[in-house]
């Protein structure tokens, strides 16, 4: 097992140097600079003037020296500054990652509320009205875009109710009944979508699952059909959906811009959006590294997973 | 059988679910208005002229019933104004609240300059001479056109926190602030005037120009102007990002990063109203970043900010369905919000006059106006009518504008043809998308105007990004780039003309590369003139600008500013943008009937 880690954690920092090294080289292709983002109607700069600017901001460096520099603060932790409000990238990481993680939280809480019965219902009941509305409900969820469904919800609730969701993010340790009212409707547009995904992957792989001989032989037993379902054949199904969530959850930590945009959710997708249109280089490396880790480090965990889902797995 | 009979009741039942959303479709959409085959267009130019069109088959009504319903100039609020509330204004994103760190014009909430624009401006019986409102300087002298004392208002103090703990305002610290902010990008277009600022006494400071400016008072009003800013909180750790500290009308009580601002009233404010009542009058303002049109709408509908902008006829229609007892300020555009070409006037065949003649020519800017905001526009020349002397709108007319204004394709095809490209010629268009503009729309429509003169068109859209640092001179674009013509901060010649056409300024102001020594003899004449000669000589630069048209214009739509019912704008109701205009938050009051809202934290 310990071989096992060892090895994940090694195949970890390759992955993560090789995507810092794309992130770094990408973000300076685009056209522009943090310095000519800055610049309006009120500027009245020469060149010299840029060019002093960037050198204060240490942009004119050799690529190589700039990646140098940032690299070697990766590795103690210091994910640098931001180009444009100077302040340190985990400062402002920090702020829209609790709001992304109770957006995540919620949206996966309601995805698997509605995916997991409805998928089991769904197989259990293969091809009957249960299992066509089952599908039907997925197939919407998959179809219909999130932007436009967050955009009529909010549309119409404005219209009909007068009503928005409250401004200004509290945790839920703070507030809680104000945090359920501003995530809930954004969450549950969000979960609709996961649950789709997630719906018919607990279909098909249930459907799998129930077709073993092993589960012939427990109907043959005279087992209860919740039984078997619950005890038997879910946990051998779950393996795929659990892949599924943890790779859901990862990119949901990464931020759904356009919810975010609509419902005036200060989250991490914004974040990242705003650091790229204003070419602010170290904010968007910083962002991207920190949830390059992340990712690695929820796949591990995905993985170690399956051992408990399934004894025969183990790791050498 | 059983399971049979089950899957054809099931694919019945889906079918007919299937055909009852279809006839639901079919029905709802019978009930659309039809479009009637012709309609007069208002024409964009405001005169009586009419043209047969299908695209205005809502538009004329409704701006009739605008203009009846909403007339202007809009009238007086009712007096005297309630104290208290908290006004929501939405705004764009912003990433910090530092005037170091880079302009807003939201800032000047909180950091005063040393003049204003006075509110009384206003358009089309626009005054030609726009007037100065004196903020933290109460008056101001020339010793030669190079030099000039400005007295500063005494007891002015700083806000009451720390490190500063509202000391006086002192020459001290202006002298510091020019020094501090001039050359910084959002400053840079005043700062490079000065030369430098000397400490007289306690409330005296002399600005020595680099240049001789007779008019350097009027030149220097507001936004684009040094704020003043206190030393120890500029040079504490964190600067004045986490020390903001100024001498505004509102603290910043929370920068909620992503989310908005929460800026409460001043009680140490120096500035009062007419009958001596000390502003502002609301406790605090909320400024609440929005991203999205339909989330703002979303937002005015609810009742969660008071005031909303909609950019198109199309949006403020839905709003005002929605919105009913909603107020709208529909005010003629100064200039912002123009839809223009900027050309490469340092290559082939853009610095040829009569290429330039001949793409201006070819637009058709009444179909223009009809696609941008359904016949709402007016027509726009080289820049501002007012600063032409042009005052009334019955005045913005091609007629004044002259023949490069007029629909001409034949004429252009001609030009084109003296210009030693009879036969066209390959041109690309580089457009971005931009809230509140349908560039797009616009990029099509002169791209077909061109295509009708012989001209090959391509058309690339760039990121918004790549569009702003193109726009603001940063980098280069290809050949054309649309874009609004350079704003001023105001109703200033300096900012809307010298500044951009002038070949001393540099590139990120002077965008297009202008480098006509007759302009500039002309601009150089302006600079030293007066009164009377000063608006004669802009006449004249109007008239030279028309025949040059270094920059491509079409048309400018009237700004919308809708608001609850329960606020009263005191100041000028076509303020763009809060910032430029400070006092709409200064002067702006709400009745008992506006929410009741906290100011504690921003989120409520």
């Amino acid at each position: 097992m310990w071989r096992y880690l060892v090895r994940r954690f090694l195949q970890g920092l390759l992955v993560l140097f090789l995507v810092s090294l794309v992130v770094f080289s990408l973000v300076r292709l685009l056209p522009g600079d943090a310095i000519l983002m800055q610049l309006d109607q009120a500027a009245a700069l020469t060149p010299e003037d840029l060019e002093r600017a960037r050198q204060e901001l240490g942009l004119d460096r050799p690529f190589v020296q700039q990646y140098v520099t940032w690299a070697a603060g990766l590795l103690t932790g210091d994910l640098g500054r931001s180009l444009v409000s100077r302040k340190p990238v985990a400062e402002e990481l920090s702020k829209r990652l609790i709001l992304t993680f109770h957006l995540a939280v919620m949206s996966l809480v309601i995805a698997l509320l509605i995916a997991l019965p409805i998928g089991i219902l769904s197989a259990v009941r293969q091809d009957t009205v249960v299992d066509y509305l089952g599908r039907l409900f997925a197939i919407l969820g998959l179809s219909l875009p999130d932007f436009w469904l967050a955009t009529v919800t909010i549309t119409f609730l404005a219209i009909w109710f007068q009503w928005m969701p409250p401004m200004g993010f509290e945790p839920i340790w703070v507030d809680p009944l104000k945090n359920l009212t501003q995530l809930a409707i954004p969450a549950l547009i969000i979960g609709a979508r996961l649950a789709a995904v997630s719906m018919r992957m607990t279909r098909s792989s249930l459907l799998e699952v129930l077709r073993q001989d092993y589960i012939r032989t427990a109907w043959a037993k005279g087992l209860r059909e919740q039984g078997i379902i619950v005890r038997h054949a879910l946990k051998n199904a779950m393996i795929p959906v659990v892949t599924i969530v943890g790779q859901q959850f990862s990119v949901l930590l990464g931020g759904t811009v356009i919810v975010e945009f609509i419902f005036l959710q200060p989250g991490v997708g914004s974040l990242i959006l705003d650091a790229v249109l204003l070419r602010d280089y170290t904010l968007v490396q910083g962002t991207v590294m920190f949830f390059a880790t992340v990712m690695v480090g929820m796949n591990l965990l995905v993985d170690l997973t399956y051992a408990w889902f399934d004894p025969r797995i183990r790791y050498s | 059988m059983v399971k049979r009979w089950k899957d054809d009741h099931a694919l019945i039942g889906g079918l007919g679910l299937l055909l009852l959303i279809v006839a639901a479709t079919w029905a709802v959409a019978g009930e659309s208005p039809a479009a009637p085959a012709t309609t007069p267009a208002p024409g964009a130019s405001g005169g009586a002229e009419t043209s047969t069109t299908p695209f205005a088959y809502a538009a004329p009504a409704l701006i009739k019933e605008l203009d009846e319903k909403f007339p202007f100039p809009p009238p007086a609020p009712p007096w005297p104004p309630r104290l208290g509330g908290v006004l929501h204004i939405p705004t764009g994103v912003l990433r910090h609240f530092d005037p170091l760190t880079g302009y807003g014009t939201e800032l000047a909430l909180v950091w005063d300059t040393l003049l204003e624009w006075e509110s009384t401006w206003y358009f089309p019986d626009a005054q030609t001479q726009p007037v100065i409102r004196k903020s933290l300087a109460e008056s101001w002298q020339m010793v030669d056109a190079s030099t000039w004392i400005f007295h500063l208002r005494q007891g002015v103090k700083f806000h009451n926190r720390p490190p500063v703990h509202g000391r006086e305002m002192t020459a001290e610290d202006v002298r510091y602030s020019y020094d501090l902010l001039k050359g910084k990008s959002g400053y840079s277009s005043r700062g490079a005037a000065i030369e430098r600022v000397d400490v007289v006494d306690r409330y005296t400071v002399r600005i020595h120009l680099k240049g001789p400016d007779p008019h350097f008072p009027i030149n220097h009003v507001n936004s684009f102007s040094p704020v003043i800013v206190p030393k120890e909180a500029a040079e504490a750790e964190g600067g004045l990002g986490k020390y903001p500290v100024g001498t505004g009308a509102f603290l910043l009580k929370e920068f909620a990063a992503g989310e908005g601002v929460l800026l409460v009233k001043n009680p140490d404010y120096f500035m009062r109203d007419k009958d001596g009542r000390q502003l502002p009058y609301v406790d605090a303002i909320r400024l609440i970043f929005t991203r999205d049109a339909a989330t703002e709408a979303a937002l005015f509908r609810s009742k969660r900010v008071d005031m909303i902008r909609p950019p198109t006829l199309d949006m403020l229609y839905e709003l005002l369905k929605t919105v009913p007892d909603a107020y709208l300020y529909r005010v003629p555009s100064y200039g912002w919000g123009n839809y223009g070409l900027m050309l490469r006037l340092d290559k082939a065949p853009y610095d040829d006059v009569r290429v330039r003649q001949a793409l201006s020519m070819a637009i058709n800017r009444d179909i223009v106006a009809e696609i941008i905001n359904r016949g709402d526009a007016s027509l726009y020349g080289p820049f501002p009518w007012v600063l032409a002397g042009y005052t009334q709108r019955s005045e913005y007319s091609t007629e004044n504008l002259g023949p490069n204004y007029e629909y001409n394709p034949q004429r252009a095809r001609q030009l084109l043809a003296e210009a030693g490209y009879p036969n066209g010629f390959d041109m690309t268009i580089e457009w971005g998308e931009f809230r509140g503009y349908a560039w797009g729309d616009f990029a099509v429509a002169i791209g077909r105007f061109f295509e009708d003169i012989g001209i090959r068109v391509k058309l690339k859209q760039v990121d918004t990004s790549t569009w702003w640092t193109m726009r603001f001179g940063g980098q280069p674009f290809a050949e054309a780039l649309i874009s609004f013509t350079p704003p001023g901060s105001g109703p200033g010649f300096m900012d809307w003309v010298y500044l951009p056409h002038h070949s001393s300024s540099p590139p990120t102001v002077n965008v297009p590369h202008i480098k006509d020594p007759k302009l500039d003899a002309l601009l150089d004449e302006w600079r030293v003139a007066s009164g009377d000669k000063q608006l004669a000589l802009q006449r004249q630069v109007w008239d030279y600008l028309r025949e040059q048209v270094y920059r491509i214009t079409t048309i400018v739509p009237p700004h919308y500013r809708m608001s609850q019912s329960y606020l009263h704008a005191g100041g000028v109701p076509h303020c763009w943008f809060i910032g430029f205009c400070s006092y709409e938050g200064k002067t702006a009051w709400m009745t008992e009937k506006a929410p009741a809202r906290r100011f504690d934290k921003f989120a409520q």
